[in-house]
């Protein structure tokens, strides 16, 4: 009896072992994406989840993170306006199947960037990750002063002229 | 030309001919420009940083234009009144709705003047950034109702009040108030009556649609809600506005 | 009837200002509507041009009731308030063109000047309203109450700030036009200005009328004599005016104090006396004037 039972605990923690560690992610940016991104450009990335196992794995959640890697900067990215796609689930993920999932992305801020998805199922007890997948993004002026000077000094220029012409005639 | 384009016309006259009506567009555009200022030095806005200096031109220009219109309005009523320049055009062969009619046109001349000085600033600051035109847009359509609504409102104010520094007062207090949510930020009006508040307010339907188009790149139509809240105040305050005037006397 | 106003009374933030007015303007009568400071002068103004709504009474313009805005009245009315106010950054040229166009009036350039040179704007059809002077403003006014060739004037206090010449055309002008039909209800504190030009006066006490009639037949009414002072050459001859209505009351050296009956007209008075062989050098109105008449009527009714 207690062998039964010792067996049975081994299986169980073999199978729950065996749901997270066969599951592969892997991370392609895609080949349309521009070489040298700049703020303000679109992105993407291609991840395929494969179940490796002999077992369904189910409860499957993979999600994608960026941060920034730059010297004396790093951080963790809030994706809020960098991309809505963020999660993908699959409610079982036989054995041999793959889940394929694109990630688009704007390019919200100049920096250099690291992306990587991660993945868990409900009965894992380890997380997954694809490589990495690093990019640079090159400032873009969003503000540039050749437009805003004119504008901030000729406006309020041009009206001061009209109230000088006004007070000349009177 | 009928009497309310002749009138509208002379109402635009006394902002764009007169020198106090001259210096009140030149404070409006010092105001613009300052805040556009403040930008060129910094290189390193993000896109997010961009949308939100859109954002903010839009929030300001809209401030500026109901500050602009309740003043125009007051003075329109009120401050004719106390000049004694009201009561010669009352007394020409014209109806009190084509008068009226008139003033408003003035009010309206006023913030089209406004928002064309505003638009070269909203170029220079957004062109190269994400949802000017989104920006631009929320601001002629809602910017529009919610701007010609307090120039209204001013109408009444001073149709109503004893004096026009009177009106003027209380209709700054309005502003204030209107503005409020701008400067509680949406936090604090998460509560009941910070949401009522929002929700029948000309001045959160403009800031929120604005936020939902160029922050959030949601589409215009979406913001139906937000117009309809900017159109209901223009129709209550234009609906007080004939009331009051009805009224005015010496 | 230009204008009619029977039993008017009217409150204002319910405080009862008018009790019983009555007036009345026929075409081509000049009226002088008197009365002292906050008797209801201009409140009545008000209420004939359909500004104020009536408690009670009759008020008709053109034999109608004025409302707000009454397009068909306000054409044929030339107003010029107590209160007067301008757009100073026009031009005087450009503000009587504009009320000109609300008028429906199209007035060529020529015409705008004409109408300026009328008032004694001539030289000044192009300088900008916030530089007038108080009496150029006045005459502005003036040109814009004529704008549209009114039939029924009404003018309260037209002639304040202007300078006595300035005042001497106005009356002239206001003169023509009574001769031309032009009924003209003038509100005025100048004495003068009411013993020149008026047909007709009305007096107001506190919302009251007390007094209203041409004014020889309100002297004759209220028994107010006219006195004079005349001087004399060669001293007081001793044969007295036969003419009961010439009563003698003093003489002091060569002057004279000398009493008419309202009934006898000053000049016919003269006459007389000069038959009589009084040498007559000077004539002095000495008091008993439409001031002495005003003063007793407006002070029998505050009595």
């Amino acid at each position: 009896m207690k062998l039964v039972l010792f067996a049975a605990a081994c299986l169980v923690v073999f199978a729950t072992a065996a749901s997270a560690e066969t599951l592969a992610v892997d991370l392609t940016p895609d080949p349309r994406n521009p070489t040298s991104p700049q703020m303000g450009d679109n992105l993407a990335f291609h991840t395929v989840i494969r179940n490796t196992g002999a077992q369904a794995v189910d409860g499957v959640i993979a999600w994608i993170s960026l941060v920034q890697i730059d010297k004396g900067k790093e951080q963790p990215i809030d994706l809020e306006d960098w991309s809505a796609h963020k999660a993908v689930t699959a409610a079982s993920l036989p054995p041999g199947q793959t889940l394929a999932t694109d990630w688009p992305m704007r390019l919200i801020q100049a920096g250099n960037y690291r992306v990587v998805v991660s993945a868990v199922s409900r009965d894992g007890t380890r997380l997954v990750a694809s490589p990495f997948a690093d990019f640079t993004v090159r400032q873009k002026p969003v503000v540039e002063s050749q437009r805003v000077l004119p504008v901030a000094l000729g406006v309020p220029l041009l009206l001061a002229g009209a109230m000088l012409l006004r007070g000349r005639k009177r | 030309m009928s009497p309310a384009l002749l009138i509208a016309r002379k109402e635009a006259g006394e902002l764009l001919l007169s020198q106090r009506g001259l210096a009140w567009l030149m404070a409006m555009t010092a105001a613009l420009s300052g805040f556009a200022l403040l930008l060129v030095s910094n290189t390193e806005l993000s896109l997010l940083d961009n949308a939100q200096v859109v954002y903010d031109m839009v929030g300001i220009v809209g401030a500026l234009g109901a500050l602009l219109a309740i003043v125009v309005g007051i003075d329109s009523t009120g401050g004719e009144r106390e000049r004694g320049s009201l009561v010669p055009l009352l007394l020409v062969p014209a109806s009190r709705e084509a008068i009226l009619l008139g003033k408003i046109g003035g009010i309206a001349i006023a913030w089209a003047v406004m928002h064309g000085l505003a638009l070269p600033y909203l170029w220079a600051v957004g062109s190269t950034g994400q949802n000017m035109v989104q920006g631009a847009i929320i601001l002629a359509l809602l910017g529009t109702p919610a701007v010609l609504g307090f120039g209204f409102l001013g109408i009444v104010l001073g149709v109503r009040l004893a004096s026009a520094r009177s009106g003027l007062l209380a209709g700054l207090i309005v502003l204030l108030l209107s503005a409020s949510p701008l400067l509680l930020g949406p936090g604090l009006r998460q509560s009941a009556i910070g949401r009522a508040f929002d929700a029948v307010n000309p001045f959160s339907s403009l800031v929120n649609a604005a936020d939902a188009a160029i922050i959030d790149s949601q589409a215009i139509v979406a913001q139906w809600d937000h117009i309809l809240v900017a159109y209901l105040w223009l129709a209550l305050t234009l609906w007080l506005a004939r009331a009051g005037f009805r009224r005015i006397v010496q | 009837m230009l204008v009619h106003i029977h039993s008017l009374q009217l409150s204002r933030g319910g405080v009862r200002i008018l009790h019983d007015v009555h007036l009345s303007l026929a075409a081509g009568e000049i009226y002088g509507l008197l009365g002292p400071n906050g008797a209801g002068k201009s409140t009545t103004v008000a209420a004939a041009l359909g500004l104020l709504v009536p408690d009670a009474g009759e008020v008709c313009l053109f034999e109608r009731m004025p409302v707000p805005g009454d397009a068909a009245i306000y054409a044929r009315l030339g107003v010029l308030a107590e209160q007067n106010g301008f757009y100073d950054w026009m031009t005087a040229e450009g503000y009587l063109g504009f009320f000109a166009r609300l008028y429906r009036r199209r007035l060529a350039t020529v015409e705008v000047r004409d109408r300026l040179a009328r008032v004694g704007l001539g030289p000044r059809p192009g300088q900008r309203i916030g530089t007038f002077s108080r009496g150029m403003r006045q005459r502005l006014g003036l040109a814009r109450a004529l704008i549209a060739d009114p039939a029924l004037l009404i003018l309260d206090e037209p002639t304040n700030g202007l300078d006595p010449r300035g005042r001497r055309e106005i009356h002239d002008v206001l003169i023509e036009l009574a001769g031309r039909g032009v009924g003209i209800l003038l509100c005025t504190h100048l004495l003068d200005d009411v013993d020149r030009l008026c047909h007709r006066i009305g007096v107001i006490v506190e919302g009251r009328t007390v007094a209203e009639s041409a004014i020889a037949e309100l002297v004759r009414t209220t028994g107010h004599m006219a006195r004079f002072r005349l001087r004399l050459s060669g001293g007081l001859p001793e044969v007295r005016p036969a003419d009961c209505r010439i009563t003698l009351l003093a003489c002091e050296g060569e002057w004279c104090l000398v009493e008419l009956d309202p009934s006898l007209a000053p000049e016919n008075a003269w006459r007389e006396l000069m038959f009589l062989g009084w040498h007559v050098t000077e004539i002095c109105r000495e008091g008993g004037g439409l001031e002495d008449l005003y003063l007793s009527v407006t002070e029998r009714r505050a009595a």
